[in-house]
């Protein structure tokens, strides 16, 4: 299914976002949600990214555990470390919402566009959950409130696992196929468990957003705009300078923020990626669905509709 | 049974009689509705063999499960026959409140043959079946003949389908149109002439059943809301115009004859442009939350609906850069009843043959690439079959023919029925599935420009993985057009089959898996091809005009790109591989077997009558 429309910055309001950010962090050896990144705590910026698209967010946090000051629902877990079915119990029981999109302080790479499609999915279901490389993801889910009991439950006999749940109710398992057109790489899942995960995936958001140690903008680009992204932002096209190995996911957020009428209509509430009803095409000749994609000086680059024909 | 009420109308214009004959389930679940049980009626009622223009060839209508639902975008119907443009099926969509009206006046299909001694319509209510005189409409445009039907059955709440001019005068392009909307490709609307039928007016209260109205409530009201995500939002905000500033851009617009795929002036007619411009109102089909429909505002303040479609073939492959003249083009082709792209395609090919000196009727009436003067004329030529308008009627392969010298080279159609706005040299798995399609050069009976959209083939080379794209591609639209479900809807869902399978056993009861969903398609499409060959098919009928493949682009960014024979030679193989088809395009009977579709024709055998097994 479509995922809902986010017209202009309107937060999905019938769901909640919860993270979960109450764990040991025993291999990484120091707390994951105080790692440093993006020039901020981990937990700060996954919070800064759900904050675009979900009205609530609640953090589920250990007793006692130190957090910087967030713009969230802050609840500890009644019995720490529980694992993850006792984070998903304690955020669900705080969350306002019918169902609630769960997820962990070590993620970085949220896609909204997957997340958007997830919840599109609950409608007749109780839990949404992504399948990839061969696991369920349960730290990336949709859950509904109503599998509470069921969690109460497996919390007493000590079933510590999510996956027992997904037998019990309503799952709706979001194959690869359906994940990959709207996170490609699967960066959604790119968990931070070890220090090196940590320096890759810091790396990794560096290269996504194209920053270059140099700084010069060196890299000019064209975008030239298409169907509804013109008709918004009243101008056909829009030149871009951006530093030396840039990406799209720079061209994005360097549009998101010349034209902040396309923001959350037609790019994606992160800034660096397209909402899944628009799509890129480099120069007239390629469709290219991956942010990481770098940009060369002199390329035009079309916004466009994701379906043609009709 | 739920979904369908099990029966069809079968109406004689010769005797004017009318009966109820029962639909066996075994047929309604091997083909559905819409597009597939069409098919299957075709098979079984028309001769084979028969005229296009003989009584005898049914016209069918055609209902579908979905229909009257409440599931967004479903109010649909098919109408079949076999085409006089093509010799082969026409297939042909329409639209809103007339498909509720045929599912409430209780049948799941209409089946008319034979012709009327004078020109009638069709009155269906309370179970009864009128065959009124209609003299008095004839020449009336299908909104007027709608308008005075409504009145003068003292039924304002009638639907009702007629023709126009075109069909009455047998233009083998002609239309019939409800509410505005167009079965428009194929020439429905001149079998419908020839059976001296002017209108179907349908006044019905028959209750749809459904087997599970909860369940399909709730999977109605989740498809609703997704019906207003980004996805549809070019639909929503703009309509399919907004095409043609993207397909100039991406090379893909046939501009004057297909002369190029780039089109100067492709501004002025943009989707934007005629939104920031023209834009008078929204409007959509009944039980649709999409809205995809555009009302444009002419100078002189008229509205008219305008579709990429008709914006490509009435601009830019005419040449004509200025949206007042198309505004006025599409008001004139819906008046008569004219399908806009075989208008504009034979337009096409007649100004192209201008240019070169072959047919000087054309240049005693000036109708030459660009020029508005003779165009509005020609349409009315056309549709009362007056003059060049009497040999433009027989669309572009047959005016070819007869004109000769060579003209067939510019004539731009694959079986007979002109080229839609899609370029086939810049669009590789498009040019395949324009090549095989069975009802001709369609866009809509398989999406294969879709894989060349979406980055996940070259679309400017050829290569032998697109004949399983294309495959795919109808065999998916078949069951979209058979349950029915609008294709504007159709990346609103993530596991099509799984999802399409558990909405229909809601809806009828059956318990369809997602697999046999899929054979269904594979049955439909097999069918069609089927019913071809047995009427006359053969392997050069799945070819691109010779101007395709014998010429390059000359602008854009596909500027050089051409397509040889022996790449489309490549395609249409891969293409039959896929579909496990001979090397000649024929089904071995094993494949029929497989899709439970009993015997196949050989030399022109007529088949036995269908029923699928093993659904």
């Amino acid at each position: 299914m479509d995922e809902p429309n986010l017209q202009g910055n309107q937060p999905i309001a019938d769901a909640t976002a919860v993270v979960l950010a109450g764990g040991k962090s025993s291999r990484m050896g120091k707390p994951k949600a105080l790692l440093l990144f993006d020039n901020e705590p981990l937990i700060a910026h996954i919070v800064g990214a759900l904050k675009h698209g979900f009205g609530e967010v609640v953090v589920v946090a250990a007793p006692g555990q130190e957090l910087p000051s967030l713009p969230v629902k802050l609840v500890r877990d009644e019995v720490p470390y529980q694992g993850p079915v006792g984070g998903i119990y304690y955020g669900l029981k705080a969350a306002g919402s019918e169902f609630s999109f769960v997820t962990s302080c070590d993620v970085a790479f949220l896609s909204p566009p997957l997340i958007l499609h997830l919840i599109s999915r609950i409608s007749n279901y109780d839990v949404v959950v992504p399948y990839w490389q061969e696991r369920f993801q349960p730290l990336h889910a949709v859950y509904r409130r109503s599998v509470l009991p069921l969690l109460r439950v497996q919390l007493e006999r000590g079933e510590l696992r999510p996956v027992y749940l997904f037998d019990k109710v309503r799952t709706c398992t979001i194959g690869e196929d359906a994940i990959r057109r709207f996170d490609p790489e699967g960066l959604s899942f790119f968990n931070m468990n070890t220090p090196t995960d940590y320096e890759e995936a810091v790396k990794r958001w560096q290269a996504l957003n194209g920053w270059n140690a140099a700084g010069n903008d060196s890299v000019q680009c064209t975008v030239e705009l298409f169907g509804v992204a013109r008709l918004l932002a009243q101008t056909k096209e829009v030149v871009l300078s951006l530093p030396e190995g840039a990406t799209l996911a720079r061209v994005y957020s360097a549009l998101a923020e010349k034209l902040p009428v396309l923001a959350n209509r037609v790019i994606a509430p992160d800034g660096r990626s397209l909402l899944s009803g628009y799509a890129c095409n480099v120069n007239g000749l390629e469709f290219v669905r991956v942010p990481t994609a770098k940009v060369n000086s002199g390329d035009k680059i079309f916004i466009i509709s994701a379906d043609a024909g009709g | 049974m739920h979904g369908f009420h099990g029966r069809l109308l079968a109406i004689d214009l010769d005797s004017g009689q009318s009966s109820y004959r029962d639909l066996e389930e075994s047929r309604l679940r091997g083909f559905l509705g819409g597009i597939g049980l069409g098919t299957s009626l075709l098979y079984d009622y028309a001769p084979p063999g028969v005229e296009p223009f003989s009584p005898a060839n049914p016209l069918i209508f055609a209902s579908a499960p979905l229909v009257g639902t409440g599931v967004t975008t479903t109010a649909k119907f098919a109408v079949i026959t076999k085409s006089p443009l093509t010799g082969f099926i026409a297939d042909s969509l329409s639209s809103s409140h007339f498909a509720l009206e045929l599912k409430r006046v209780g049948v799941d299909g209409l089946v008319i043959t034979g012709k009327a001694a004078s020109m009638v319509y069709v009155f269906i209510h309370d179970e009864k079946v009128e065959i009124r005189a209609a003299e008095h409409l004839r020449g009336r445009s299908p909104r007027e003949a709608e308008a005075l039907l409504r009145s003068e059955l003292n039924a304002p709440t009638a639907r009702v389908a007629a023709i126009g001019k075109a069909g009455e005068n047998r233009v083998r392009f002609a239309t019939i149109s409800n509410e505005g909307r167009h079965a428009g490709r194929g020439g429905v609307g001149a079998v419908m002439g020839a059976k001296n039928l002017k209108a179907i007016a349908l006044c019905g209260d028959q209750e749809i059943s459904v087997a599970h109205p909860k369940e399909v409530e709730a999977i109605a009201e989740s498809l609703r809301r997704h019906s207003l995500g980004s996805l549809t939002d070019k639909y929503r905000s703009i309509g399919t115009v907004a095409n043609l500033a993207v397909f100039n851009r991406l090379g893909t617009l046939p501009t004057r004859n297909f002369q190029q795929a780039t089109f100067d002036d492709a501004e002025a007619l943009s989707g934007e442009s005629l939104t920031e411009n023209s834009f008078s109102r929204r409007h959509g089909c009944a039980s649709c939350t999409i809205q995809c429909e555009r009302l444009f505002k002419s100078l002189a303040g008229e509205e008219q609906r305008l579709e990429y479609e008709t914006l490509f073939a009435l601009g830019p492959l005419c040449g004509i850069n200025d949206p007042e003249v198309v505004l006025q083009a599409a008001h004139l082709c819906d008046l008569y009843g004219l399908d806009t792209i075989s208008t504009g395609g034979t337009l096409a090919w007649a100004m192209e043959c201008n240019e070169r000196g072959l047919l000087p009727e054309a240049q005693k009436l000036g109708l030459r690439f660009g020029h508005a003067d003779s165009l509005f004329r020609i349409l009315r030529m056309i549709a009362e079959r007056e003059g060049l308008g009497a040999l433009l009627a027989e669309g572009s392969r047959r005016a070819a023919l007869e004109t000769g010298s060579d003209s067939s080279y510019w004539a731009m159609h694959v079986k007979g029925l002109e080229l839609p706005g899609y370029e086939p040299r810049s669009l590789k798995t498009m040019a395949l599935g324009l090549a095989v399609s069975p009802r001709g050069a369609c866009h809509n009976r398989s999406g294969a420009y879709e894989a060349d959209f979406s980055g996940e083939v070259d679309r400017l080379r050829a290569d032998r993985g697109r004949g399983a794209l294309v495959a795919a591609s109808e065999d998916f639209a078949a069951v979209l057009d058979s349950l029915v479900i609008c294709k504007f809807l159709r990346k609103c869902f993530t596991d099509f089959y799984g999802e399409a399978a558990e909405l229909l056993s809601k809806v009828t009861g059956w318990n369809c898996s997602k697999e046999e969903l899929k054979r269904t398609g594979a049955r439909i499409h097999t069918l069609k091809k089927l019913f071809n060959i047995r009427e006359g098919w053969q392997p050069q009928d799945d070819w691109l005009p010779e101007k395709v493949l014998s010429e390059t682009l000359p602008t854009g960014v596909a500027r050089g790109v051409g397509l040889t024979t022996e790449e489309l030679r490549e395609m249409i193989q891969s293409y039959y591989q896929a579909r496990q088809w001979d090397e000649n395009g024929l089904i071995p009977e094993p494949k029929l077997r497989e899709l439970g579709i009993p015997t196949a024709p050989r030399g022109g055998k007529q088949c036995q009558v269908m029923k699928p097994a093993g659904c």
